[in-house]
């Protein structure tokens, strides 16, 4: 194995950035100090209060892979069933459970914690720094997941799990077709798992855009956290519209509010529209991290740099946002305008020109490079022949006359199996054997793996290329008999016998892990020559990732030549000699030191946390609403409790970050990374707002026939009302700007005077939403103006009490920037609120 | 933040006027203001969106960076990928007719 030349970071760094080199100090004191602060409680409660990134995103990948093996033997019975035609091994309402099950785990309970755990393992290392920007969100994410997770396969157990598909669609999934809490729990137990996406989402963000070595300027951040930022941004945008969506479906079938129910003013297409919008660019979402894995696998194995550092990212910009563009191309068939078609098909062709600019990019790498074949490159072997394939057939079905013909076909299993296998589990194949040497510490047996990967691509390839000519020939997806069609049969029992090849090769591939990490070696430091961060740490990586944080000079070596600088605290912040987990915020573009944040250390309040939410998540689902509305009581408190961990405590004082630098702590500083997070969290909320206001609209548009007001909302007093909010909340927005405890309490009393409005005009003003999807979608936004205006109170209270405690002075502000963020979110909501239901009044 | 904005913006533009030609198509068709479909109103309010959306790209392409290294062409870059696909994905504006 050869040196790599360069690093993979673009050459013309102008580096403004200078540090001087801290005086070097022993590497073994260093350790065992940085040890003492970072690393988890000992034993099960350590365990449960456990923050650190690297061990909840080895949790995350665990978890996802036990999820996914639960997945692929679901998906034994499935291809067991319809080995034959008349299969008899599953009754058709088990069969249902199952196929929906099988697509649900994969999708929420496998492929997306296991692209968060990467990231989550992965970024700090990478980018240079010691920990996640929200330790204890990631905990509560992780803990949200496992629950949730945890209640769907309880429910299927106990033979009550969905099984109307993982699309759900209406009117399939309402209550009188899907009577019992089999949908209750996909929409549920699905909205709970994506706490977990949105929360990693916010963090991966954020410590991508602040948490950079100082020095790596954007343009010169490895591919993966292209890549990754890519995803979180998709899932801030992706993921509400679904969360919208699974509201809008558990609210008619909990309380009748008809908004798929075409008799009452709904439209079961709103469910597609929403669903399809998160549902496309998940895809994407899943394949982005694979891809950026495989950004940095391949220059490594071809001992070069990446080809088109600039075109990828370009690809990648493209990508992000073509995604949100092809929602329409799954529902070609259910009868939408011409034009739509053609709009949405050329969206869904163009897409294929920033995925085709990716994969030339890491052929053209392999070709200026010199391949070396080990385990990781079969995989990505793998990945080029079959997610081409898979992409392929994504353009053939992005043809509408195509698309109508093969609708719901087993081609479009096929399809689907080729490019998220293809596009997914293959480079997260490539990546897990990339990186077990440093989570393990361990060096691999060879051997088992080549053999794995020979079972799987044979598997796979035998059960899903034959699965298009079934498609071809008319199999309609998820039926559980055939008895009409024996034309089918071979075609399906050849697939059948490939799944079990394939599941043969999974289990082969899992035991080469369990191998390395029981019996492997010990590996030595850097096994493959990374020109990268990751690997200029300790193998398996410490707890703390570096004895100090790499500043330009580090990056501009390799991580082998870097690695001893660090460890002997040359670099940035060395050590913790205040015994407090500490960590370098930088600026967002050019990565200029910025301040040091204060990490908060083990606790149990995310679980705590995540199981208060756990227990309002079941009482929904046992139909106990009032209990469940008390339920959000103790989950209101936790979050508050929270929050006063995050209250300054202890010296505030400026904190040596290098012989030449000493930088304030976060709570002296603006913006910190609280603020960068809130503002990526108001993106997602925003969105969900916009899904909100898109229902609205889809609605005032498909449905405009729509029954007279009773109460109505052109009568004076309701106007009076609704101004009354607007002003008042208007006034908030602005009074919360100024730093005082007067202000904070107007604030706060300006809030309760906008609620009490807002009650006032629910209780009495509106309409019944049970009666038309009109009033239902009425009360849908007041409730969600309520819940902010609420929040709002709430923070304002708690400044308030800051201001008391005497936490908030001259230098530190506390909670106060957090409220003036979230009144400015809650009063553009609620004017916006304001205008469109007025027009949608003034013009019906 | 400011290169951040830069970077986005052209894609963003794009998304605006896709959502925009999108839900004015759709509300042309519901509102079924022409027997053959969009008729003639409805077409020109269509290409007319579409036309003003690719005009909004000029002030964008004026203000990119300029400069040979990376920072200043994926801004640049990014603004011309959200015109090739206003161009692309809108272009049935000119071509189709009927809802």
């Amino acid at each position: 194995m050869t040196d790599a030349t360069t690093p993979t970071v673009a050459p013309e760094r102008a580096a403004p950035v200078t540090l001087a080199r801290n005086p070097s100090q022993r590497a073994l004191g260093l350790h065992r100090e940085l040890t003492r602060v970072w690393r988890n409680d000992r034993g099960l409660w350590g365990q449960i209060t456990a923050v650190n990134h690297t061990t909840l995103g080895l949790r995350f990948m665990g978890t996802a892979l036990i999820f996914f093996a639960i997945g692929g033997i679901l998906s034994m019975l499935i291809r067991t069933q319809l080995a034959t035609h008349e299969g008899a091994f599953l009754d058709t309402d088990l069969y249902n459970q199952i196929f929906t099950m099988h697509g649900s785990i994969m999708m929420f309970l496998f492929a997306i914690p296991m692209l968060e755990g990467l990231g989550i393992w992965l970024l700090p290392k990478l980018l240079g720094t010691r920990d996640m920007a929200f330790p204890r969100l990631t905990a509560l994410g992780y803990w949200c997941y496992l629950f949730g997770g945890l209640i769907m396969l309880t429910a299927l157990l106990f033979g009550v799990a969905p099984h109307d598909g993982w699309f759900m669609y209406t009117p399939l999934s309402d209550a009188t077709h899907s009577p019992g809490i089999n949908a209750d729990v996909w929409l549920l137990g699905v909205t709970f798992v994506e706490i977990s996406a949105v929360a990693a989402a916010v963090e991966i963000t954020v410590t991508i855009l602040r948490q950079r070595a100082p020095g790596m300027r954007l343009t010169e951040m490895p591919l993966f956290a292209w890549y990754m930022l890519g995803t979180s941004v998709m899932m801030l945008v992706g993921f509400p519209p679904l969360i919208a969506g699974s509201v809008l479906l558990e609210l008619e079938r909990a309380f009748g509010w008809p908004f798929f129910d075409p008799t009452r003013g709904g439209d079961p297409l709103l469910w597609q529209h929403l669903f399809w919008l998160f549902g496309h660019p998940e895809v994407y979402i899943i394949f982005l991290p694979a891809a950026g894995a495989m950004s940095m696998i391949i220059p490594v194995m071809c001992r070069t740099t990446i080809l088109g550092y600039g075109a990828i990212v370009a690809a990648i910009l493209a990508l992000v946002f073509l995604s949100f563009g092809l929602w329409v191309h799954h529902m070609f068939t259910v009868g939408i305008p011409h034009m739509a078609l053609a709009f949405f098909s050329a969206a869904s062709v163009l897409v294929a020109v920033p995925t085709a600019v990716q994969v030339f990019a890491w052929i053209g790498t392999m070709w200026k490079g010199r391949p070396e074949m080990h385990l990781p490159m079969y995989h990505i072997l793998g990945f080029f022949l079959t997610f081409v394939m898979g992409g392929l057939t994504g353009v053939m079905l992005a043809i509408v006359p195509f698309n109508w013909q093969a609708h719901d076909t087993a081609f479009v299993t096929a399809h689907l199996h080729y490019v998220l296998i293809g596009g997914f589990v293959f480079p997260m194949m490539a990546a897990a054997t990339y990186w077990l040497p440093l989570i393990s510490g361990k060096r691999r047996i060879k051997g088992l793996g080549e053999a794995a990967f020979w079972v799987i691509l044979l598997g796979f390839h035998g059960t899903f290329f034959i699965m298009h000519l079934t498609g071809l020939l008319g199999m309609p997806r998820r039926i559980d008999v055939y008895p009409d069609n024996p034309e089918w049969v071979w075609l399906n029992l050849t697939s059948s016998i490939f799944s079990f090849v394939l599941t043969i090769g999974f289990a082969m591939f899992v035991l080469d892990l369990i191998l390395q990490v029981t019996l492997g070696k010990r590996e030595r430091r850097d096994p493959w020559r990374a020109p990268t961060l990751d690997w200029a740490m300790p193998i398996p990586s410490p707890s703390y990732n570096f004895a100090s944080i790499p500043t330009p000079q580090h990056l501009g070596h390799t991580a082998r030549n870097a690695v001893l600088s660090l460890a002997r605290g040359e670099g940035a912040l060395p050590g913790a000699p205040k015994g407090r987990r500490e960590l370098l915020v930088t600026s967002v573009g050019d990565a200029q030191p910025h301040h040091v944040a204060l990490l908060p250390g083990n606790t149990a309040l995310p679980l705590g946390l995540s199981a208060s939410i756990g227990v309002f998540v079941l009482l929904m689902l046992a139909g106990q609403y009032a209990l469940a509305g008390l339920a959000l009581v103790p989950v209101a408190m936790l979050i508050w409790v929270w929050a006063r961990g995050m209250a300054p405590a202890g010296d505030l004082g400026r904190v040596l970050v290098a012989p030449d630098l000493r930088l304030p702590v976060h709570h002296r500083v603006h913006p910190s990374l609280g603020r960068t997070g809130l503002s990526a969290f108001l993106v997602a909320n925003g969105t969900l707002f916009v899904s909100l206001m898109f229902g609205v609209a889809f609605l005032s548009v498909v449905t405009p026939a729509s029954v007279p007001p009773v109460a109505g909302a052109q009568t004076l007093s309701s106007a009076l009302g609704l101004g009354l909010i607007a002003i008042a909340l208007a006034l908030a927005a602005g009074v919360a700007r100024t730093p005082t405890r007067g202000a904070v309490a107007l604030t706060l009393g300006l809030n309760l005077v906008a609620l009490l409005a807002l009650l006032w005009l629910a209780f009495s003003q509106m309409d019944d939403p049970t009666r038309h999807a009109r009033d239902a979608l009425r009360a849908v936004v007041a409730g969600y103006v309520g819940l902010h205006i609420l929040a709002a109170a709430a923070m304002a209270a708690f400044v308030l009490d800051q201001f008391r405690r005497g936490e908030i002075d001259a230098q530190t502000q506390g909670a106060l920037s957090a409220l003036q963020l979230w009144q400015g979110f809650t009063t553009a909501v609620a004017l916006i609120s304001v205008l469109v239901l007025g027009a949608q009044v003034v013009l019906s | 933040m400011r290169w951040l904005a830069h970077l986005i913006a052209g894609p963003t533009l794009w998304a605006l006027v896709f959502s925009l030609v999108y839900g004015a198509h759709g509300w042309a068709c519901a509102a079924q203001i022409s027997p053959e479909g969009l008729g003639a109103a409805g077409r020109m309010m269509l290409v007319s969106l579409w036309v003003l959306g690719l005009i909004a790209f000029i002030p964008l392409l004026r203000i990119a960076p300029t400069g040979p290294h990376l920072r200043h062409k994926l801004p640049r870059a990014a603004t011309w990928i959200g015109l090739g696909a206003t161009v692309f994905t809108l272009f049935p504006v000119v071509a189709i007719t009927s809802c």
